[in-house]
């Protein structure tokens, strides 16, 4: 089954036990320090930093300006867990939620759909997704590759002001004996 | 990020330095745009120094890629590596992007159209 975003206030992935816990004003132009401050809980194991950093930037990204609409006032609330075979994420925001989710998943259907088919023509439609909230910032494909990235889903709660997304690493071979 | 224009006869060389993020991507955009005012018609973005790209950064190349299509213009993209790499495989978009190895290959390319 094509992968979607999911809605479902249950979901394992909204388990905050052992998770850490942070709080942000909405400060757009905070997004990549708020970030920093979370990944530096990351185990130096983990490959490609650069790219986990930028996945969850994203995530707090839609959070403080989509959610929150960048207010002062409003809080974004990150839960975070890192070990060396997985990283979970659970980001909320007080904004009245990405109530576009099932428009959302039809609309990347249709993306992968043009993907399967190496349909480029069609697919210049598809490769962002843009509603009257986008401004010339927006690059409307960030969800596309968190899909892609966050290989244990993402999830939202059904009130869709609330994300939860995981990722497991492969594990490494362990045993490896040094001299006799 | 800073951005230095070279010229090859017709062709524009597009050199992106430092982190493409939700702070600065508009500025390839602009400065893209600046250029097809001047009647800029071949263009290379060379993404060799950049360590760091995010989804507006992946939007700005979308926009000027589309823009350029829809004007016949030509475009190549070259030196992805690393986490852009990655960035613009976990988008799917390898096969929309015009990718070029380097950017010699993107100028050979661009003396055949």
């Amino acid at each position: 089954m094509a992968k979607m975003i999911l809605k479902d206030n249950n979901h394992p992935l909204f388990n905050t036990d052992q998770m850490f816990y942070k709080e942000f004003p909405s400060d757009f132009r905070q997004i990549r320090y708020f970030t920093l401050l979370i990944v530096q809980k990351a185990p130096p194991e983990i490959k490609e930093l650069n790219l986990l950093e930028q996945q969850i930037s994203e995530l707090i990204k839609n959070a403080v300006k989509h959610g929150n609409k960048s207010d002062p006032d409003k809080k974004i609330k990150v839960w975070y867990y890192f070990s060396q075979e997985e990283t979970r994420l659970i980001v909320e925001d007080e904004g009245k939620g990405f109530t576009k989710i099932d428009e959302w998943n039809d609309f990347n259907a249709k993306r992968q759909d043009c993907l399967k088919n190496n349909d480029f023509e069609k697919l210049a439609d598809y490769v962002a997704y843009t509603t009257e909230d986008s401004d010339y910032h927006d690059g409307g494909n960030a969800m596309f590759a968190a899909l892609e990235f966050w290989n244990e889903g993402v999830v939202f709660t059904e009130k869709a002001n609330c994300v939860a997304v995981g990722k497991t690493y492969p594990r490494k071979q362990k045993g490896i004996t040094i001299g006799d | 990020m800073e951005l230095k224009i070279m010229k090859s006869n017709d062709i524009y060389i597009i050199d992106v330095n430092g982190e493409m993020d939700l702070y600065n991507s508009y500025k390839l955009k602009d400065l893209v745009i600046k250029m097809l005012d001047k009647k800029v018609n071949k263009f290379i973005i060379n993404l060799n120094n950049v360590e760091y790209i995010d989804s507006s950064g992946i939007g700005a190349l979308i926009f000027i890629c589309s823009t350029l299509k829809k004007s016949n213009l030509h475009l190549y993209i070259s030196n992805i590596r690393g986490s852009v790499k990655k960035v613009i495989e976990l988008t799917k978009l390898t096969g929309y992007l015009p990718l070029a190895g380097t950017v010699q290959d993107a100028l050979e390319l661009l003396k055949k159209v």
